[in-house]
């Protein structure tokens, strides 16, 4: 194997002057789902926004494939195949589905490509393309949110508390989805989550993160199936 | 209190002494000078006048006025017409000026009245001012012979005195004003005034009459101004359109910026200097120093946004580093006489929520949400993120958010009122991020919330503050009241919040409304803020609905929960209930729930 | 009547043109171009420098459409993108820059007035009236801007990226728009379309160094209460437009020159959103 796709080498990130991750390394191989368990307010997002580039980090390394990404734009970083899928300001609600989705790629022509991949995993999307995003239902914005990762085929996509809100039934379908996208697509995930058990249900690694530091890692397995895990989300 | 007076006659004591050396610079400086560059500097020391104002609306509170002119042309026509048309003498002249200064400051408050109001954006009121004098301009033209159209009136009669005693009007002018407008912004009220630049909306929500002070401050500024038109007017003897056209309005603001914003003096200096120079110049290089000027200026408010007043003092402080800027320390004290807690009636609840809804276009953010929150009671509201939270939290203290329904705060229905007069009926509201007023203090911080009780004075600083207890508890508690001069800029995340929470209660609200007071503390700070809470709806009977994520926190300290999903009320009861029910747990981010089982 | 019905056509069609510049600026950038008189003066010399030069007067509007694209980026950099987080600054700076070009202009052909000549003279017979050709050739012009600036933002992917920008610049930025261009290509447009406008113009009146200034503050007016919209920036015009026109027949020209000013200050203050919506 050569090196992993996404490494994070003693990152220290957060705003103005106040730090909020310290020094968190994190590896995330291809075609693998590495899944950060944390409770609110335990600087995941800020994790996930540091990485894409909208937080400058204060020190460490974001490391891309064989390229050093520290201190790059959202931009550069889309560009190089990572994609976000935030856990606010997701979509826009008063452009259509359709517009939504061909914001996900680079060109039209992509997207006419790569929407039939769209219509098999969530069909309902296809239904809607001309409808505003803003008039869906609050599990149909999280499938239109997976669907435009899966359109956009990034080589690994970071994703923010998707199951947040959502039934659990939707909880299972958003579970598949990042798996197809793993295992059909070969895209990595980075997946910031309180969902313990659906965490667990798709994750390859796991790693928990309290205020700012990663105080616990290894496979589900390892991790005893998460009593361990459920501790530290508990108080 | 006697430090009160001491700091007052040392801050008078500085205003006579500055204006001493102002007017002895003005008495002697005729004698110094030839009649051209003389009777230029008399123009120029209105024309300062005029800056001076425009720095204090724009560089203190922030509106960018393009329609200062506007007023300096109401003052020259007044007098131009006055003595053209109807009379001339010391009676006429005192009428004229009369009728200038009180058409400057009707036309000052019609213009508030449309450029500031609750929402308006600055570069709307911006555009506002903009087409002021335009407005101005065109009705000046269309009055034909009267007000002398293009060409303007000229060779009135006036008072043909001799150039040093127009030197000396115009140079006391400036003095006085600028003296007045000193005292003004180092005043409490001037503290208010920043505030209003750094965050308008918080200081709404504070319960200051933004629009209100935004509108007098244009008056006040637009009588200086058409005083100062009034005698270029009388000197000059000359009153065309350009007087009162935006070209000038526009160089007031060039000059306010290339003297420093905000810093009164650097305006006033760049304006006497820049305008003396391009009329001494006007004969030789009109064009190029035009350009010049152009070029500077926006080098400067590319480079240099302070302008170049910032560059002098930073060159003071190198020579003379001892001399640091004056911070004003003032004391707390238990206000004897507060009423915090005093509204609750067990008749009324405090607040009281109808079928209200928010939609923004096609996304519907809150429907038909009814509920009441009771006094001596904490109601606590969750729900994941989008739920509505936060919009539910802004359409109860902003009377124009929601679309519809009502909401009554102790009996009174708030209709679209906008935020402060929704402070008035008690609501008292903290917000979820914490940008304060930056470059404030503590204790101004503390001031500000007071503004609504106890006012702003004017030309003075009070020294000391009158909080409630659970306010002085709060300061104490997170040391805050140990740090009263210190810039909010400079504290932690924790000592923010204690801050907001703090301000907050002084401004004595029987409903409080808080969206998550206790994000990103830590474990002790939380219990303080908990303990707090309990205690103003124990011994205050006050009313609070909280926000929060932290189910745990939620648990401690509410009386009563409720859920809210996709913008709707999903449940209501018990905190045990809630946790319990399976309805929440399936719905509401049963993870939670789960981890804390 | 049908002199009526035409003044009000054409005259919105010449507001239209003549805002349209500001408008997309505004529209993405959040940013109101005080330079734009200006801009509508370089256009205006453009096309007195194009028939100087003894080029058909036809080619001058694509010439100061080109003229002005260019000139947009340059300014774009050097001056509204350090301002992008201080609005009101660069509303400062882009009025001084206006006044460095008008006295560039005045060094350059000096302070005189000139004349250029109309690339379609005569009248033409329409509604039963003999009408200005040139004036109707402007409104047809302005029609053709609407669709077309329409389908630049509704149909093309420059549209789509720009208007993900006006609506949420973070998400934009998450998905790998480059908002820093779509800023600069922005301004650069509405730069284009000022010039244009400029060199469209200036066969109906004559060219000056100040020329731009007189239609400043009705643009700003008309593109406050149109919000982002091009259709509804037609339909201010008309109706705005249309008020002026009347005011000027039936009153006197110069309360028909404050008309726009008066009715769009005040539906602002009713409404602040203005015609954008509802």
């Amino acid at each position: 194997m050569s090196s992993p796709l996404l490494c994070l080498n003693d990152l220290t990130s957060g705003y103005g002057s106040a730090a909020v991750l310290h020094d968190i390394s994190l590896e995330v191989d291809r075609a693998r789902i590495v899944a950060v368990l944390g409770k609110n307010g335990m600087g995941k997002s800020t994790l996930l926004k540091t990485i894409m580039g909208f937080v400058r980090p204060m020190s460490g390394r974001i490391m891309f494939g064989e390229e050093d990404m520290t201190n790059v734009g959202p931009n550069r970083m889309v560009r190089a195949g990572v994609a976000h899928a935030p856990q606010e300001h997701t979509l826009f609600p008063d452009l259509t589905v359709e517009d939504n989705l061909r914001l996900g790629v680079i060109s039209d022509r992509l997207f006419r490509q790569r929407l039939p991949e769209i219509e098999a995993v969530f069909p309902r999307m296809i239904e809607r393309l001309r409808q505003s995003a803003g008039t869906l239902s609050g599990g149909e914005q999280k499938m239109l949110l997976m669907s435009r990762v899966l359109i956009a085929q990034p080589k690994i996509v970071l994703v923010d508390e998707i199951s947040e809100g959502l039934q659990p039934t939707m909880v299972n379908r958003m579970a598949e989805a990042l798996i197809r996208a793993r295992d059909e697509l070969g895209i990595a995930v980075l997946l910031v989550e309180q969902h313990l058990s659906f965490a667990l249900s798709v994750a390859d690694q796991v790693a928990m993160m309290k205020l700012g530091e990663i105080v616990e890692r290894g496979t589900p397995q390892e991790l005893g199936e998460g009593d361990r895990l459920a501790a530290h989300l508990a108080v | 209190m006697g430090d009160d007076r001491t700091w007052a006659t040392s801050r008078f004591r500085r205003a006579f002494i500055g204006s001493l050396i102002g007017l002895a610079v003005v008495a002697i400086a005729p004698f110094f000078l030839d009649i051209y560059l003389t009777s230029i500097l008399i123009r120029t020391l209105f024309l300062a006048a005029v800056v001076m104002t425009v720095d204090i609306i724009w560089g203190w509170v922030g509106i960018l006025t393009f329609g200062q002119s506007a007023f300096f042309g109401i003052g020259a026509y007044a007098c131009g017409l006055v003595f053209t048309h109807y009379g001339f003498g010391p009676g006429w002249a005192l009428g004229a000026l009369a009728i200038g200064l009180i058409a400057a400051a009707l036309v000052a408050g019609a213009t508030g009245w449309l450029a500031f109001f609750h929402g308006s954006s600055p570069l709307y009121a911006s555009i506002m001012t903009l087409a002021l004098p335009i407005i101005l301009t065109q009705v000046i033209f269309s009055a034909g012979t009267f007000t002398g159209s293009s060409s303007g009136l000229s060779g009135f009669p006036t008072y043909y005195w001799s150039l040093e005693v127009w030197l000396w009007i115009a140079g006391v002018f400036l003095v006085l004003t600028t003296a007045g407008g000193w005292l003004l912004v180092r005043s409490d009220f001037g503290r208010v005034m920043i505030a209003i630049r750094e965050n308008e909306l918080r200081c709404a929500y504070l319960g200051i009459p933004v629009s209100r002070i935004k509108t007098a401050l244009m008056i006040a500024a637009a009588i200086v101004t058409a005083a100062a038109g009034f005698g270029y007017a009388a000197f000059s003897n000359v009153v065309a359109p350009e007087l009162a056209g935006f070209q000038l309005g526009t160089e007031f603001l060039i000059w306010t910026a290339l003297g420093g914003r905000g810093t009164l003096f650097g305006p006033v200096v760049a304006a006497i200097g820049i305008e003396t120079t391009s009329s001494w110049l006007s004969g030789t290089l009109p064009f190029l120093w035009q350009l010049l000027i152009g070029v500077v200026f926006v080098t400067v408010i590319v480079l240099l946004p302070r302008g170049f007043a910032p560059l002098c003092t930073g060159l003071w402080r190198y020579v003379r580093p001892k001399s640091r800027p004056f911070v004003l320390e003032r004391t707390l004290a238990l206000d004897s006489d507060s009423r915090l807690g005093q509204r609750a009636s067990i008749d009324t609840p405090p607040l009281l929520i109808e079928q209200l809804s928010r939609r923004y276009g096609s996304l519907h953010v809150l429907t038909d949400v009814t509920m009441t929150a009771r006094a001596s009671q904490l109601l606590g509201i969750i729900g994941p993120n989008g739920a509505g939270k936060t919009t539910l939290m802004r359409c109860i203290s902003d009377g124009n958010e929601r679309s519809d329904g009502m909401v009554k705060i102790n009996g009174n229905d708030i209709g679209r009122a906008s935020p402060h007069k929704v402070v008035e009926h008690g609501v008292g509201r903290s917000f979820q991020n914490t940008s304060l007023f930056d470059s404030l203090t503590i204790a101004e911080c503390l001031m500000l919330a007071r503004y609504r009780l106890d006012g702003a004075q004017l030309f003075r600083n009070k020294t000391n503050l009158a909080l409630s207890q659970p306010a002085l508890d709060i300061l104490s508690a997170t040391g805050l009241d140990q740090r009263l001069t210190e810039q909010t800029k400079n504290l932690s995340h924790g000592m923010k919040r204690g801050l907001e929470l703090a301000m907050v209660l002084a401004s004595e609200p029987s409903v409080l409304l808080l969206d998550e007071p206790t994000a990103g503390l830590t474990h002790a700070e939380r219990a303080v803020i908990g303990k707090v809470l309990s205690r103003l709806t124990r011994e205050y009977a006050l009313c609070i609905v909280l926000i929060e994520h932290d189910l745990d926190f939620v648990r401690e300290i509410s009386d009563r929960v409720v859920v809210l999903h996709q913008g709707e009320i999903l449940m209501e009861g018990s905190v045990d209930e809630v946790v319990s029910s399976e309805l929440v747990k399936s719905v509401y981010a049963g993870h939670q729930v789960e981890a804390a089982e | 009547m049908a002199v009526l019905a035409l003044d009000i056509l054409t005259t919105a069609g010449i507001l239209f043109v003549v805002s349209s510049g500001l408008l997309i600026i505004l529209g993405v950038m959040k940013l109101i171009n005080f330079a734009h008189g200006a801009f509508l003066t370089v256009g205006g010399y453009t096309a007195y420098s194009v028939s100087a030069a003894g080029y058909s007067p036809w080619l001058s509007i694509p010439a100061a459409a080109i003229f002005g694209f260019v000139g947009g980026l340059v300014v774009e950099r050097l001056i509204v993108r350090p301002l992008y987080d201080r609005p009101l600054d660069a509303i400062l700076a882009t009025w001084g820059l206006g006044i460095v070009i008008g006295q560039l202009i005045t060094l350059g052909f000096g302070r005189g007035v000139q004349f250029v000549p109309t690339p379609l003279a005569g009248t033409t017979e329409l509604l039963g009236v003999d009408y200005s050709a040139y004036r109707l050739v402007v409104a047809i012009v302005a029609v053709l801007l609407v669709i077309a600036m329409s389908a630049l933002l509704k149909l093309t992917r420059f549209g789509l990226n720009a208007r993900a920008v006006i609506m949420d610049e973070t998400l934009a930025r998450g998905l790998g728009i480059d908002s820093t261009r779509v800023r600069a290509w922005t301004f650069g447009i509405g730069a284009a379309l000022a010039c244009a406008a400029g060199a469209l113009i200036t066969p109906l009146l004559s060219v000056d160094p100040n020329m731009g200034l007189p239609w400043l503050v009705n643009s700003f007016m008309l593109v406050l209460i149109s919000g982002v919209s091009f259709p509804s920036l037609f339909v201010a015009s008309l109706i705005l437009g249309g008020a002026q026109v009347v005011v000027s027949t039936y009153a006197n020209p110069i309360l028909g020159g404050m008309t726009i000013v008066v009715i769009a200050a005040l539906v602002l203050r009713i409404n602040p959103k203005g015609f954008s919506r509802g």
